[in-house]
């Protein structure tokens, strides 16, 4: 049988003393769902916590407690951490888009100044094998990789020139089939 | 009966002359910070006038305004980079301070022991000269140019030979390496002999000891058995004044060379704050430092008996630091070591670079804390966590993890972004944030999360009551106060405990 807690609006927490544990309601307009997976994962420690979606726009977050038997007021504790923890990791989050600049500056500053360059045993262990980063226009490549090389028979200017021409055609070819196919992709 | 106000008649403040600030009221005045930390403090009707923006130019609030550079129109940008330069300025240089736990082996039971101690039996807890080796091999790796080994316990004198190992050790190294070294003890001093009090003061080890007040709190919160000595205080108080003879003896300036003694406020010390300061002005020490009761080690257990509500605390603090600005006028020399951190940044505008007030703090790229059994902690904090059970803050292992893997570790890297008071909420807009910080290893104890919710921190209300308390001063202070307020700013080098960069 649920149970209103004290100071808590009810369509937002209610306790459940047989079970030990407490449901609150959170919705999802107010509140991002990193913000819940923020403010539940303080709570591991002393709940288990469970997650769902009961209804459109809401999530339910159950905090019920590893050791069984809590009274109303260590659940009515629970619930106002969570819910002064959730509005932490909900604001936090928007003041740390509004400042990343400054925070990623000196965090790699801080890092990167404390490490030092790396010694050229670690640099022998430095794996170079895999690419950087994706790179699907292909902009980091090079002509003759992105187009293949064509080699001209040596001594032939002409024939090499002519190879060049052929692959500009080739390549505006290419990029036309290529927006016919993203114009396709983008009807279906 | 309700009250109502009209809104719409209360007079509306302008922007489009103020320069970005932060603000915070404190008792009859309100505090204005600049983006960069310079401040102004005004009184409420000159507050409505900056708020108003009828502030003609020309006027003595102009000027402050002006000086603060909280006006749009005199904006000083290069004099702002500068001093956000200054503030930062530790940012990236790497870890300076080092902590040995030579052992956890403690002939004295402290009701609050933050370093979860062990018995005198407990010789296993004694770390191995080949581990102080390999500990000091990894810290001379540090990018910081300037390194500090302290060393702590349980009590690091029960096991000297391992500190004197380390200290040959870490000389003869660093003559190839050429940093400036300097050690650091940390000691009750119960087990202090002349033979090691020689070889402490010709290695240049620093000293430090703690006195946790008047001798009948000191011997009731840190009690030691009676076959080292009838009273633990007695015996910290005597081998302070032998030492701080002994610097005289050598000619060294005893206002910069002595004993600095630290205290850990307990419940039953609150109401006995001057006896506090007394006894610290007549032991010779020139800083007090005010530290409330941290979670840490034994004091989690304890609390019921010995802690207090920080309203609690900031009164003692009060009250103590007012009757050392007295005893300061009267021409002792004695300063409140938090109130000396948080003037130097307000007044001076620069970082005195302690580790546990600075952003980003100073675990992992400010400090390492190295276990007895070789294991690499972002700080000491983060290894009394270890020893009640909890992991979170280790980063490695001298046997076999590198230098720059303990520095990029995602623990490190988690803490440097916690410890940045910009991505906080509170601090954010909080006037005190330039001047402020939170270790988020007190965070993870106290709320299971790096990130501190600071409106139910017990270490943000400490900050921000001396803070308020440090204004409410300068709002209000003579000449005289203002003159003592700004000598606790000075920051005089010890260059004697300095090993130069030749090895010398």
């Amino acid at each position: 049988m649920p149970n209103p807690l004290v100071g808590v609006p009810e369509a937002l927490a209610e306790a459940e003393l047989g079970e030990s544990a407490a449901h609150l309601m959170v919705d999802d307009s107010i509140y991002p769902l990193e913000a819940v997976y923020g403010a539940s994962f303080t709570f591991l420690d002393r709940c288990f916590v469970l997650i769902d979606r009961p209804e459109p726009g809401r999530f339910r977050v159950t905090l019920s407690t590893k050791k069984p038997g809590a009274d109303e007021a260590t659940l009515r504790a629970l619930v106002g951490e969570f819910a002064n923890e959730l509005l932490a990791q909900a604001w936090r989050r928007k003041i740390v888009e509004e400042n990343r600049a400054t925070l990623e500056a000196v965090t790699m500053q801080a890092i990167g100044g404390a490490m030092g360059p790396p010694t050229l045993d670690e640099l022998e262990d430095f794996d170079f094998s895999e690419e950087p980063f994706e790179d699907p226009l292909g902009i980091a490549m090079s002509w003759e990789e992105k187009y293949g090389k064509k080699t001209p028979p040596k001594g032939d200017a002409d024939a090499s020139a002519a190879s060049a021409d052929a692959a500009a055609e080739d390549a505006a070819e290419d990029a036309t089939a290529d927006q016919d196919s993203d114009a396709k992709g983008g009807a279906e | 009966m309700s009250a109502r106000v009209d809104l719409l008649a209360l007079p509306r403040p302008k922007s489009d002359h103020a320069a970005p600030f932060r603000m915070r009221r404190v008792g009859d005045h309100v505090v204005l910070t600049s983006v960069a930390g310079r401040y102004a403090i005004l009184d409420r009707d000159e507050f409505a006038r900056f708020a108003a923006g009828d502030v003609p130019e020309g006027t003595p609030l102009f000027e402050r305004l002006k000086a603060a550079n909280l006006l749009r129109d005199h904006f000083d940008v290069p004099a702002a980079a500068d001093m956000l330069r200054a503030r930062r300025a530790f940012v990236g240089a790497g870890p300076n301070l080092h902590i040995l736990v030579v052992t956890l082996r403690c002939n004295t039971s402290c009701v609050y022991c933050h370093a979860s101690r062990a018995n005198m039996n407990a010789t296993h807890t004694d770390m191995t000269p080949e581990i102080a080796e390999k500990c000091v091999d990894f810290i001379l790796q540090s990018t910081n140019p300037s390194v500090t080994i302290e060393f702590q316990g349980g009590e690091p004198l029960v096991a000297f030979d391992v500190m004197k190992h380390t200290i040959e050790y870490a000389l003869e190294q660093n003559r190839s390496v050429g940093k400036e070294l300097e050690f650091t003890l940390v000691s009750n001093l119960s087990l202090m002999d002349e033979e090691k009090l020689a070889y402490l003061v010709d290695k240049r080890v620093q000293i430090c000891t703690s006195i946790d007040g008047p001798p009948d709190i000191h011997d009731e919160v840190r009690k030691l058995p009676k076959a080292y000595g009838e009273s633990g205080h007695d015996l910290a108080v005597e081998w302070t004044r032998k030492i701080n003879a002994r610097y005289r003896e050598m000619g060294l300036d005893e206002t910069l060379y002595h004993v600095e003694a630290l205290v850990t406020t307990t419940r039953a010390l609150l109401p006995r704050w001057k006896e506090l300061v007394d006894t610290y002005v007549e032991l010779g020490c020139r800083a007090l430092f005010l530290r409330p009761l941290d979670p840490f080690g034994f004091a989690d257990k304890t609390g019921d008996r010995i802690e207090y509500p920080r309203e609690a605390y900031l009164e003692y603090y009060r009250h103590a630091v007012d009757y050392m600005i007295e005893r300061n006028k009267e021409g002792v020399e004695i300063l409140e070591r938090y109130a000396a951190i948080f003037l130097t940044k307000i007044l001076r505008g620069e970082d005195p670079n302690f580790l546990d007030i600075r952003q980003p703090a100073g675990a992992g790229i400010g400090q390492l804390a190295y276990n007895y059994d070789g294991a690499i902690f972002t700080c000491d904090e983060g290894r009394m966590l270890h020893e009640m059970g909890d992991d979170s803050f280790r980063l490695g292992h001298v046997d076999e993890t590198s230098y720059r893997d303990v520095i990029g570790h995602e623990t490190v890297r988690a803490t440097v972004i916690a410890g940045q008071l910009a991505g906080q909420p509170d601090c954010e807009s909080c006037a005190y944030q330039l001047y402020c910080g939170i270790p988020p290893v007190h965070s993870h104890k106290t709320q299971g999360t790096l990130f501190e919710r600071m409106r139910e921190s017990t270490l943000c209300q400490v900050h921000k009551g001396i803070q308020d308390y440090l204004f409410e001063k300068l709002a209000t202070a003579d000449a005289e106060t203002r003159q003592v307020l700004e000598r606790w700013t000075t920051i005089r080098p010890r260059d004697h405990f300095l090993h130069a960069p030749t090895g010398g």
